[in-house]
């Protein structure tokens, strides 16, 4: 005995109960309200088709919406709630939707709610109460979710008869073997019709597969056939709404397959009829299921609608079960059913049924041309069976019409991918055509959508059967059409006058059930969804509590407030503390690059748009880079380590991609250089140390005369051997010690020892920022936006007069130096603050001619200064205009200058 | 059989051995000298004192003394210090493969891949070279800067392999 | 996700791998402006067979040349570029 409740009301299931299995056990036939019309629904299916008994199960950030009840195993404590009703399920204010039916018919919302946007966003507050799903829960999931990746030769997808034969067979050959079903439990159609195949010879073979080294996943769907025969499986490792026991409540697997064997089976369709949706009409199969599987008996007068022989198994499980066969409703002529012991009316399809207070009372059909009906509390119908062939469509497949079924079977694949068992040769049926009244004949419950509404849709010209469903709605959702898609395709190739395969197919899409937001977040899903990367000093930078800044996937420090500091008051005390002492930051995220070999230099002056080979050992400069186009991809600084070695470094942000374009540049355009490019961007930590104090502090560090501005030397700071730029971004005396990672946290403690005993400051990110801006240094992402050319930077003066460098053809293009581009300018405030990111305007109303890139403020005498493009900008120094943000309601007049603002002779980092 | 440790191992001399030409003297004078062969693709070859992998075709990567190196190389190509960027992770016991599946695109449990291969490949996201140690253990070479994110999801990962 | 076999590694995930450009693309240094601006923005683009510049970014870093069919995915060759390199 396990006990649940449903609704708040407590009940009791057997073990290897489904939810629907288990309501129905209690006599609970009304489950659901449906979509738009808020009519009562039941149970219909015994599987992941099932369309209307949707419900919620669990609570709080475990609470899975739109639940198939079919779909979920009961456990100990499951909380089960109905959806899409209110006040309750037994009395939906809701249905009166359903009196309202013929104003809603296909296309209502298109068809009704006009006007203005704003309108709109009203309707749509009240459509969204009435029509719908139930909702998503707005607490976190405190579960994880698994990504798993297999291989195997052989994936077999459905765990029938078929598909555990041909997995015992490749795992018997020595294949590797993976074999999925979605049930609980194997056996698949064996469940409720074991004939021969039975319980015993299902778990001999399942051992057989175990012992040949095969692998069983239950409660597994193959959910995604995608390229390259790589499958997608979405395995319950917990139920809807459980506690998982190992904390994992899904995993998706990711299955590369040598072979795919799809032995998905096939889904029983209903019947197009009058009233067709009431509780107490179920599938037939399904309803064998619950009596043979389940031991569940849903009625006492049993109605069978039929176009098939499968039905009559249906009829003898409920007859064995002690239910009485009111009838059996065959479509075919005579002798159809003939010897079955029943009572069987031939030539007989269903028009209408009634009902009471949510159950079923009578069923009624036109029997040879006459109308007859019959009291019945259970009406099981089966209108023939759809074969499974969504991953074989997904794989890109193409499908076959079967006459005899009526149904569409696969036939070829580009993929390595064959399809077994029912789903390629379905049951033989009797075509027949809807004779009850379109209205409430509904073939998509789900959606809520009937045959008048295909006819409507017809009616007002839709054709495609792409265009109705759109219209109608007809196979969206849970279910996505697998009941109703050919009842809609048979109406539609009525009205065309064609045959059903003429009419055309919408497209299979991952996934073939509904699968979890967690499931596809992963262990992504309880953070950022990435990792960051973390600096080799994190622990000394953590140490001291700074606020954060996000760079890329990195997380610099964005300044150290000392006490109640805000960020622009630690910035700015950083920032000064550069200007007038000394300040050290860590600045280990540039990307590095060790260049060796005797065609070094030569590698380096096709990467980089300047001179090079000319340096002399112990030196360095400035640097950038083009793109193949002309215009500036990066920037950095190249040094003569030795002889035949450079350290070239280049901009944080465009690490990654610098690193693609030295390796395609060194392997693809140049395999015949001596050259070896390695990526050192980890290897070294770097720490800038800045300010006019800057020399003194290094000389104590290293125990000798710092090198001069653009020098590097080796050095040794606290036993660790470290190379020293003497190079600054900040406008300072300054340096950047290289150290490798390992031994990065030694040389910072000795470094920020020293700093501190001068009166220094760390700095970060936002003081970085104040300081480059007032020098008017640039910045990749910034002022180099890859829309600027080494002209429009002022940068073309060290452009390598020699040329063959990338980019130097690109940059030949005559409009790249011409007039009315954009050009780099400094901007000072005249009155106000530079707002950063707004457009620069001649005059209100006038169209922007720029924008500003950077916006920050002289550090030591105060007053807002900001970096920019302008189109012509040199020529238009000292000119006024307005830095406008019209989205952030800010402005300020500026006077147009030079985009230096701060020891523009650079007199302060010379010696 | 789910059980697996991760060990994060301590710094060690790493380095980049790369070939930019006479390739096959450069392998000539390498067996003459260390006595074994520069290993193949996917492989690892030398001892504990000595041990280089395969990376990419033109580069090993060499774990231990370096000093012989250069000498061996000469004009026709590079050696280069990189053990600052990459931290070793051990991950060891009989689940070791199962744990590389998570997260991973990368086939670890292709009995093939046994002691003295190597691949690279994406796990989590994160750029991860593994070396095959034996039946019971593998290494991975983790990049510094997701060393920790990474192990934090082989931990996590770890306790729920029997689910 | 596709797979490619990459002439060092093998058959592996195409998430491994990072794609450049087409072969046709591909602007030779020396090329002159003209030229190169040809290669970069009037290129073929056809509904069919294409020689494509991937790079096994996460695996072995070596770059190939994958000839794939852009509609239906199937690589018909796979060649590797690069510097001389032992077997």
């Amino acid at each position: 005995m396990i006990n649940f409740s449903f609704d708040g009301k407590a009940y009791t299931a057997q073990e290897g109960d489904t939810l629907a299995a288990a309501l129905l056990r209690n006599g609970i036939g009304l489950v659901g309200r449906s979509f738009k019309y808020h009519r009562p629904r039941g149970i219909m299916t015994a599987g992941v088709e099932e369309p209307n008994a949707l419900v919620t199960v669990g609570e709080g950030g475990r609470a899975e919406p739109n639940t198939r009840a079919t779909d979920v195993f009961v456990y100990e404590g499951l909380v089960a709630r109905s959806q899409n009703r209110w006040p309750n399920l037994n009395f939906d204010l809701g249905a009166l939707f359903s009196l309202a039916s013929p104003m809603l018919p296909a296309g209502f919302y298109y068809k009704t709610f006009f006007g203005s946007a704003k309108r709109w966003m009203l309707y749509e507050y009240f459509i969204r109460k009435a029509a719908g799903l139930g909702n998503a829960p707005t607490q976190g999931d405190p579960d994880r979710f698994s990504h798993r990746a297999a291989f195997c030769d052989v994936l077999v997808v459905g765990a029938g008869p078929a598909g555990l034969q041909a997995a015992v067979d490749a795992a018997e050959a020595g294949k590797r073997v993976i074999l999925v079903e979605q049930d609980n439990i194997l056996g698949a159609s064996l469940i409720r019709d074991p004939q021969e195949l039975n319980a015993v010879w299902i778990s001999a073979t399942a051992a057989r597969i175990r012992a040949a080294g095969g692998r069983i996943l239950t409660r597994t769907t193959a959910s995604g056939y995608w390229e390259h025969d790589l499958v997608t499986l979405t395995q319950r490792l917990s139920e809807p709404g459980q506690i998982p026991v190992n904390g994992v409540a899904q995993r998706l697997w990711h299955v590369r397959a040598g072979q795919v064997i799809l032995a998905n089976g096939s889904i029983e369709r209903p019947m197009a009829f009058a009233h067709n949706d009431r509780p107490g009409i179920m599938l037939s199969q399904a309803l064998r299921s619950y009596v043979r599987r389940f031991g569940v008996v849903p009625g006492k007068r049993l109605v069978i609608a039929t176009n098939n022989d499968d039905a009559y198994k249906t009829a003898q499980a409920l007859k064995d079960a002690g239910a009485q066969i009111v009838a059996i409703l065959d479509a075919r002529p005579a002798p159809a059913g003939a010897n079955s012991g029943h009572r069987v009316y031939n030539d007989a399809v269903p028009l209408s049924t009634k009902g009471a207070r949510h159950c079923l009372k009578s069923v009624s059909a036109l029997v040879d041309g006459k109308e007859m009906d019959w009291d019945a509390d259970l009406l099981a119908v089966s209108g023939g069976f759809t074969p499974v062939v969504h991953l074989h469509m997904q794989a890109g497949g193409t499908l076959d019409w079967n006459e005899d079924a009526q149904a569409f079977i696969p036939a070829s694949s580009r993929q390595n991918v064959t399809t077994i068992g029912g789903a390629a040769e379905p049951q033989p049926i009797f075509k027949m055509v809807p004779v009850s009244k379109p209205k409430k004949s509904f073939i998509d419950f789900q959606n809520d959508v009937t045959l008048a509404d295909v006819d409507l849709a017809w009616a007002e010209g839709y054709r495609s059967v792409e265009h109705l469903k759109r219209y109608t709605t007809l196979g969206m959702a849970t279910d996505q059409g697998k009941l109703s898609n050919m009842a809609a395709l048979g109406r539609l190739a009525e009205k065309q006058g064609v045959a059903i395969p003429e009419a055309g197919l919408t497209t299979f899409r991952p996934p073939y059930t509904p699968v979890t937001m967690g499931l596809i977040a992963g262990a992504g899903a309880k953070d950022a969804g990435a990792h960051v990367r973390r600096l080799a000093l994190y622990d000394l930078h953590a140490a001291k509590n700074p606020i954060w800044q996000p760079l890329g996937y990195w997380f610099r420090p964005r300044a150290y407030p000392n006490g109640d500091e805000t960020l622009a008051q630690a910035a700015l005390r950083e920032a000064k503390a550069v200007r007038n002492n000394v300040g050290m930051t860590d600045v280990s995220t540039l990307a590095k690059f060790e260049v060796s070999g005797p065609d070094a230099a030569a590698f380096l002056e096709i990467i980089c748009a300047t001179t090079v080979g000319k340096l002399a050992v112990g030196r360095g400069r400035y640097t950038f880079m083009l793109r193949e186009d002309g215009f500036v991809f990066d920037d950095g600084t190249v040094w003569r380590l030795d002889e035949n070695r450079y350290l070239l470094t280049s901009s944080t942000g465009g690490a990654d991609r610098m690193a693609t374009h030295i390796s395609y540049v060194r392997q693809y355009l140049c395999p015949h250089l001596r050259v070896s490019a390695v990526n050192v961007q980890e290897h070294y930590a770097g720490i800038a140390i800045a300010g006019p104090t800057a020399k003194a502090v290094l000389a104590t560090l290293i125990g000798e005369e710092p090198p001069r501005h653009m020098s590097t030397v080796p050095a040794v700071i606290a036993g660790v051997p470290v190379i020293i730029l003497a190079a600054s971004y900040s406008g300072e005396r300054a340096f950047e010690i290289y150290v490798t990672a390992s031994d990065a946290a030694t040389v910072w403690t000795a470094c920020e020892t020293q700093v501190m005993t001068v009166g220094g400051a760390l700095y970060g990110l936002e003081a970085m920022e104040f300081l480059r801006i007032e020098k008017g240094h640039l910045v990749v992402g910034g002022e180099v936006d890859g829309r600027m050319t080494p002209y429009d930077l002022a940068l073309d003066k060290m452009l390598n007069k020699a040329g063959g460098y990338i980019g130097a053809s690109g940059l030949a293009r005559p409009a790249l130096s011409e007039t009315g581009r954009r050009q780099l300018v400094g901007l000072e405030a005249i009155a106000g603050d530079i707002p950063e990111g707004s457009m620069l305007i001649p005059s209100e109303g006038a169209s922007p001619q720029g924008h500003v890139s950077a916006a920050a403020f002289r550090i030591i005498e105060g007053g807002s200064v900001a970096l920019g493009q302008l189109v012509d900008g040199f020529s238009r120094h000292g000119e006024v205009l307005i830095a406008s943000s019209p989205t952030r309601g800010q402005k300020a007049r500026v006077r147009v200058v030079a985009p230096h603002f701060y020891d523009t002779a650079g007199e302060r980092y010379r010696d | 059989m789910t059980e697996v440790t991760i060990t994060t191992l301590p710094a060690a001399p790493l380095h980049v051995f790369e070939i930019w030409g006479n390739a096959a003297s450069v392998a000539k004078r390498f067996k003459a000298a260390m006595g074994f062969a520069l290993p193949a693709t996917g492989r690892s070859g030398g001892s504990d004192a000595l041990r280089l992998i395969r990376f990419e075709p033109t580069v090993w990567l060499v774990e231990g003394d370096v000093s012989a190196l250069s000498a061996i190389l000469a004009d026709d190509g590079a050696v280069t210090a990189i053990s600052g960027g990459i931290v070793r992770i051990r991950l060891s016991g009989p689940s070791w493969r199962t744990l590389l599946m998570e997260g991973g695109v990368f086939d670890a449990e292709d009995p093939a891949f046994s002691a003295g291969c190597s691949a690279a490949s994406i796990i989590d996201h994160v750029n991860v070279r593994l070396h095959v140690i034996n039946d019971d253990a593998c290494e991975a070479y983790v990049p510094l800067s997701f060393s920790q994110g990474l192990l934090h999801f082989w931990k996590e990962a770890a306790e729920s392999l029997a689910a | 996700m596709m797979q490619f076999t990459c002439p060092h590694c093998g058959p592996r995930a195409q998430s491994e791998f990072i794609y450049e450009r087409t072969v046709d693309s591909v602007v030779p240094l020396d090329a002159p402006s003209q030229e190169a601006m040809a290669k970069l923005f009037t290129r073929s683009n056809p509904r069919g067979v294409d020689d494509e510049i991937w790079r096994h970014t996460y695996g072995c870093r070596a770059w190939m040349i994958l000839t794939r069919h852009r509609v239906t995915n199937e690589i018909s060759g796979c060649r590797a570029i690069g510097p001389e390199a032992l077997p």
